[in-house]
């Protein structure tokens, strides 16, 4: 080692804790960017190789009810590489167990011998089926794990009013249910309710008693034009009556977590690259601060013969260590968190096959944007480091310019002010661009904190609306079959019910000009209290006859407006309706109307799908009990209950969003800890001075908080109208009509921001004051300028 | 003291022909220095006289290559270092040049023997940092810091690091402005020594009128113009000097 990379480490050391602290935010940046770009990473190519290895489908089209040999002629179409046709349908499912609990299962059905050539499944436990094994089927992982169903059980389905037994085979995983989505309009569905089931071809045409299937599933050859391909088969279809066709993007499950990743994609781009932009801040202040207290020590440099090149590569050295130290670490962090983020997850989806690579091009670029910054940020000062005169850097400098700022010019009552005040308002003028940079430092820190706030009230708010504004039913019946509507008044007679009141939810196609969308309207009462209709605008809103409500999420996939008229398409029937307007709705979309209108479109009969309940508070255990005694019910789900459910499920959202809490206040700390430090270590003689001529130890101390709490104050608002765009612009990316949810932040988290702001701030001042207090008076006053 | 061979013109080693340098200030041009020619010969003790703002400093800053004057040449060893570019100057300052400064200018973070090696390592053959720290009399105190010395010691480690590089010119920036009177007479002592045993031609620059008495040749300066150049018969032991 020579002595200039000797003279590096020993000023290093000397300044270890500016440089750690740098280094933290660097280390932050290159964390976040590894965690969050290599979890993204296994994650797809986990879902990419389960989606492959079972053959998850390109689309999927839906008719009405065809033959089984209707495969044949569907696979011969060009560009198709397999089909596989099945029954997709929601029946009733009789949990085992003496209260005989019921919930809605999707039943679909897989082939009895040789596996699906698209959407098979993989069994986690027990078997397959096996010829002739009688009854039996296989249940979802995630459906079996909550209600600890396993193989060997035996659960009810029903069937025209008959309950028909089945033994559980097997536990499985399928790609179609990576996340147990129930449709677009219920991505989050609690498997209290909703579970899915996979039944024998044979079995499911022994029990309707003929080989019809309702959807058929396709895989595509690679290159294949699946649009094309599409139109084709929904010509050949046209028999059959096709009623949706899903591509794989729409596909609920698929879309949820590409949704997911996504989010993972822009926290791996944005979140890292505020951290770095501060890290080459935070670095660029305290290499000009190295630079400008070591002039004497360059000008000696280059006055005893170090070349300019030495003397800047030497200061850049300083940067170098900086994003090494915090490149490496950061790197090595990023790896174990992506691996902690990438096993919750899977274990959290069991997700069927996972792969799991070390990424080393990553952990490489990792390294590499870490040290970046920091190189470029180091550039600037180590350079005018290398232009020095030594002639210059030897004498004295002069004092720096001091007068009255623009402020005390304004408003002159502020030269009256004490030294208290009017010191640090000079000083926070006197080197403009420092103080920016604290400003700058406060404000990024206090976005960073408001953007994970943010997301944390959004989401808290969400599910307030969802379940105190929308949903303010205690419990809703869902009927394996309509039911007559003199069933409400039955309803409302019961002991356990305050109120009940109808609902119709109908499977049906909007359609407004070229866009269409498939969706449910629901039939309400007008004076439907138990179902809250919230408008965009504000306020409450009712169904009304021949008009229709939409959920706010249509106003763009359907490029509609109030006013317009729309076309509403069932099984049964048409209508053309005025929308009335939009009303918020946090989860799915949804078409709203009355009772009666939903009726024709069901064909015009008196039915009902199901029950909204008020339930007398001591009823609310036993209420479950009293509404399954209805044959037809299929489940009933208390809100209460689907709100626990869907808090638990949330709570993995929240882990990642209290870290991005932490990361950002750490940032704050970092970069303000970095400008007060260097601040305090600048103005070392001066303060000494002050204390010489009897300032008090408290007093300065005062001076130092005043000064930052000013600058802090300053980056406080810049600070939250940043963290609100970037939350805002964070919420637009996740409009779609799966997801609508309003950014909410409430007031308190707004207070809290500044206060945890403010606390920072002061405890990051602490190393500067304490070293204020210990300074050598006599030795600091004789020091030669620096 | 042995005198220096002056006026033989293979001995010469400096030569200041018309030498100026002003700088802008603001509005206001401040002229440094002007006019200044001066030859100097090889082995010679010259002490630069001057009050403060006189431009001795300057003329120190311009001979060691660490400024450039506005007109005038400069040529030492036959090189002509206001034609060098900052490569060359650099070179120069490197081979030709040991500095001492007014406040010392050691590395804080580095040793008194590393301080020493700083210097050592830019150059091809440099002197035994040991010998050269004995040498000023500070082989014992070689792994101290610069906090750990005095002030006299502090400038005794900056002659060690001007000397390990062995330059012919040895220019010192008041090398005793920081010193007590017993240091400073010290201090003097270990450059009359260099400059006789070593052979190194010193130049050094003071507003210390007595220290005059122990150059070759004294040259007095005012306001940017050498206003007396004074031959030295006899140089005074620093020793005897009084102030």
């Amino acid at each position: 080692m020579n002595k200039l990379q000797r003279k590096l480490v020993r000023d290093l050391a000397a300044s270890k804790g500016l440089i750690l602290a740098v280094a933290v935010v660097i280390f932050l940046g290159v964390a976040l960017f590894g965690a969050s770009f290599m979890g993204y990473q296994n994650l797809k190519s986990s879902y990419d190789y389960s989606y492959e290895r079972l053959r998850f489908a390109d689309f999927t089209v839906k008719v009405g009810e065809a033959p089984s040999n209707a495969v044949e002629e569907l696979e011969v179409i060009p560009g198709v590489a397999a089909v596989t046709g099945r029954v997709n349908t929601d029946i009733a499912l009789e949990l085992p167990g003496d209260d005989g609990k019921r919930v809605e299962a999707r039943v679909i059905s897989l082939p009895s011998g040789e596996r699906a050539a698209v959407n098979d499944v993989k069994v986690e436990e027990g078997s397959y089926f096996q010829g002739d094994d009688g009854n039996v089927l296989l249940v979802e992982k995630s459906f079996a794990k909550h209600h600890e169903l396993n193989p060997g059980d035996t659960v009810s389905l029903t069937v025209d009013d008959q309950e028909i037994s089945f033994r559980i085979a097997g536990i499985v995983t399928s790609p179609e249910y990576i996340w147990a989505a129930k449709s677009r309009q219920e991505i989050l569905v609690s498997p209290e309710t909703f579970g899915v089931v996979f039944v024998s071809q044979d079995t499911v045409s022994e029990l309707v008693g003929k080989p019809s299937i309702n959807e058929f599933c396709f895989l595509i050859d690679e290159g294949a034009d699946r649009d094309s391909i599409i139109a084709q088969v929904e010509d050949e279809l046209v028999p059959y009556g096709v009623m949706e066709v899903v591509t794989r993007e729409e596909q609920p499950s698929y879309a949820a977590l590409e949704q997911d990743l996504e989010g993972f994609g822009a926290m791996a781009a944005a979140f890292p690259l505020l951290f770095l932009s501060v890290g080459a801040l935070a670095t660029y202040i305290l290499l000009t601060r190295i630079v400008h207290s070591q002039r004497a020590q360059i000008g000696l440099m280059r006055a005893i013969g170090y070349s300019r090149r030495q003397v800047l590569v030497h200061y850049l050295s300083f940067a170098l260590v900086i994003g090494i130290i915090g490149a490496l670490s950061g790197a090595i962090a990023g790896y174990l968190l992506s691996e902690v983020i990438t096993n919750f997850y899977i274990g959290f989806l069991g997700l069927p096959f996972t792969k799991i690579e070390m990424q080393w091009l990553a952990v490489a670029e990792g390294i590499f944007i870490g040290i970046l910054p920091c190189i470029v940020a180091g550039i600037l000062p180590a350079y005018s480091a290398s232009r020095i005169s030594p002639a210059e850097a030897m004498r004295t400098p002069p004092p720096a310019t001091g007068r009255k700022i623009l402020l005390e010019r304004l408003f002159p009552f502020l030269t009256r002010l004490s030294s208290l005040w009017k010191i640090p308002l000079r000083n926070i003028f006197r080197n403009r661009r420092r103080s920016l940079y604290t400003v700058i430092g406060v404000t990024f820190g206090v976005s960073l904190i408001l953007v994970s706030a943010g997301m944390m009230d959004s989401v808290e708010a969400l599910i307030d609306f969802q379940f105190n504004d929308i949903q303010r039913y205690d419990a809703q019946v869902t009927f394996a079959q309509p039911q007559p509507i003199a069933l409400v008044d039955e309803v409302n007679g019961w002991d356990e019910v305050e109120e009940a009141q109808p609902v119709l939810q109908i499977p049906i196609r909007l359609e407004h000009g070229e866009k269409t969308y498939f969706t449910f309207v629901m039939g309400l009462s007008p004076d439907s209290e138990l179902y809250g209709l919230h408008s965009t605008g504000g306020g409450q809103v009712a169904v009304s006859d021949e008009r229709i409500l939409l959920s706010e999420g249509l106003r763009k996939t359907l490029d509609i407006d109030a006013g317009d008229v729309i076309t509403l398409r069932s099984s049964f029937a048409f209508q053309q309706v005025e929308v009335a307007g939009f009303v918020k709705q946090p989860l799915g979309s949804f078409g709203y109307v009355t009772v009666e209108q939903a009726q024709e479109l069901a064909g015009g009969q008196d039915i009902i799908s199901g029950l909204m309940l008020n339930v007398k508070p001591e009823y609310i255990d036993t209420i479950r009990e009293k509404a399954n005694q209805i044959p037809a019910t299929a489940s009933v789900e208390l809100t209460a209950e689907t709100k626990g459910e869907i808090d638990e499920m949330m709570d993995l959202g929240m882990a990642i969003m209290w870290v991005m809490l932490a990361f950002g206040a750490t940032l704050a700390f970092a970069i303000v800890f970095t400008t007060v430090t260097v601040n305090i270590l600048e103005r070392r003689r001066e303060i000494a001075t002050m204390r010489t001529l009897g300032e008090g130890k408290i007093r300065i101390a005062g001076m130092i908080t005043v000064e930052n709490l000013l600058l802090g104050l300053a980056g406080l608002i810049p600070g939250i109208l940043l963290g609100y765009g970037l939350a805002l612009y964070y919420f637009r990316l996740m409009q779609t009509d799966m997801f609508s949810f309003d950014l909410v932040i409430f007031p308190t988290t707004y207070v809290l921001t500044a206060g945890v702001v403010i606390f920072i701030m002061l405890i990051s001042q602490l190393p500067g004051i304490r070293q204020v207090n210990r300074l050598n008076l006599a030795q600091m006053t004789k020091e030669q300028a620096t | 003291m042995s005198k220096p061979a002056s006026g033989e013109k293979d001995n010469s080693l400096l030569q200041l022909e018309d030498v100026s340098r002003s700088y802008q200030m603001g509005q206001v041009e401040v002229k440094a220095l002007i006019r200044v020619t001066l030859d100097i010969v090889r082995g010679e003790f010259i002490v630069i006289l001057g009050p403060s703002g006189s431009g001795k400093t300057t003329l120190l800053n311009l001979i060691g290559g660490i400024d450039s004057p506005s007109s005038g040449k400069i040529t030492v060893d036959g090189i002509e270092i206001t034609a060098l570019d900052e490569k060359g100057l650099t070179g120069y300052r490197r081979n030709h040049i040991g500095f001492i400064f007014q406040f010392f200018n050691l590395i804080p973070t580095l040793t008194a023997k590393e301080n020493v090696e700083f210097a050592a390592e830019l150059v091809e053959k440099p002197g035994d940092v040991l010998e050269v720290l004995e040498l000023v009399g500070l082989k014992e105190r070689a792994n101290h810091y610069p906090s750990e010395l005095s002030g006299g010691e502090q400038q005794r480690v900056a002659i060690a690091r001007a000397m390990v590089k062995d330059p012919p010119i040895l220019l010192c920036d008041e090398p005793t402005g920081e010193l007590d009177f017993e240091t400073g007479k010290h201090i003097l002592a270990a450059m009359r020594r260099i400059n006789e045993v070593n052979r190194k031609t010193v130049l050094l620059v003071t507003h210390n009128t007595a220290i005059g008495d122990i150059a070759h040749r004294v040259i007095r300066l005012r306001s940017g113009e050498i206003v007396e150049v004074r031959q030295n018969p006899s140089p005074a032991d620093p020793q005897e000097l009084r102030w």
